[in-house]
């Protein structure tokens, strides 16, 4: 291959391919995601033998094995478990344009679980100094929903004292 | 379940999918030729006897670098197979159904595959004798060539 720079035109094509996709919620996430949208509920469900919520919510206890058929509601407020706080500006798989950096992602603990079950979200937070385990969080709400994640539409900090976990 | 309510449901979405095609020095002067200047351009090697059309770098059975051996072809040439494309589906060059046929230029041992609009579909032929009609307006892609269309004997 030739070493010497070329000044020929280089041909590049770049695009954004739009693929059309169908999510099937089956009627667990189907409840939890109508919840949402009704009733601004974030529900969870409860294995009946080990007793742990399972947010969000599956058909079977992966501890136990058995069908988790209870249901109660968690939150809407809670505390950070784990973040991550976001700085590579990778393309939104649902729009392929890239998002503002940086952005704050939250696992939550909401109050009301048993077990380890945190929700994860984006957390709107100002100033990123002040993201930290334990924080206390609410969920907020979308004005429109239709029955998908985003209709919680990030984490907000509680003010005040907050306790490290 | 003791309370049978259906809550599934299916949620449509998009998803979407960047992505960046690079022609490489080959690749991209073969189309800067079909552009500017109209001109199919294929690349031959000696050795083996075999002119390549798109061109590329590397002879496929000698492996010898074919960097440099451009030649010119004609805009013609012969279909030497086609399909009816009869589904449609988004990114695709032409309304359905049109005929993706591979083109075997006059002077070139490799055919290429584009579209070749005949009219009606039934009308599509191997040995059809046909010509590249160039695009109006510049696309920086292989489709700088519209199509072919067939030329009478």
């Amino acid at each position: 291959m030739s070493k010497k720079k070329s000044d020929q035109e280089l041909i590049v094509s770049r695009q954004i391919l739009s693929i059309p996709q169908r999510f099937s919620t089956g009627p667990v996430m189907g409840r939890f995601l109508q919840e949402l949208r009704d009733n601004k509920r974030i529900m969870a469900n409860k294995c009946p033998k080990c007793g742990r919520h399972q947010l969000p919510p599956r058909e079977v206890c992966a501890v136990c094995g058995v069908e988790a058929t209870d249901w109660e509601e968690l939150g809407p407020e809670g505390a950070v478990r784990d973040f991550d706080i976001v700085y590579y500006a990778s393309p939104d798989p649902l729009t392929g344009t890239t998002r503002d950096v940086p952005y704050v992602l939250c696992w939550v603990n909401l109050d009301g679980t048993q077990g380890d079950a945190p929700l994860w979200h984006l957390l709107d937070v100002a100033d990123l100094a002040k993201v930290r385990r334990g924080l206390r969080v609410r969920a907020v709400f979308a004005e429109e929903r239709t029955g998908v994640m985003e209709d919680i539409k990030h984490f907000e900090i509680i003010e005040g004292p907050s306790d490290d976990i | 379940m003791a309370e049978q309510t259906n809550y599934a449901t299916v949620i449509d979405g998009q998803m979407a999918l960047p992505y960046q095609y690079l022609a490489g020095a080959t690749g991209s002067k073969f189309i800067v030729a079909l552009r500017d200047d109209k001109k199919i351009l294929g690349i031959r090697c000696e050795k083996c006897a075999k002119t390549f059309v798109p061109p590329r770098q590397t002879c496929e059975r000698c492996f010898s670098d074919l960097t440099d051996n451009w030649v010119e072809l004609e805009p013609t040439g012969e279909v030497t197979g086609f399909t009816v494309i009869r589904y449609p589906e988004p990114y695709q060059p032409k309304k359905t159904p049109y005929v993706l046929a591979l083109i075997k230029l006059d002077g070139a041992d490799t055919p290429f595959a584009h579209v070749l609009e005949c009219g009606d579909t039934a009308n599509a032929k191997i040995g059809m004798k046909v010509k590249a009609v160039f695009a109006d307006e510049p696309k920086d892609s292989l489709l700088d060539i519209s199509h072919f269309e067939p030329v009478d004997d």
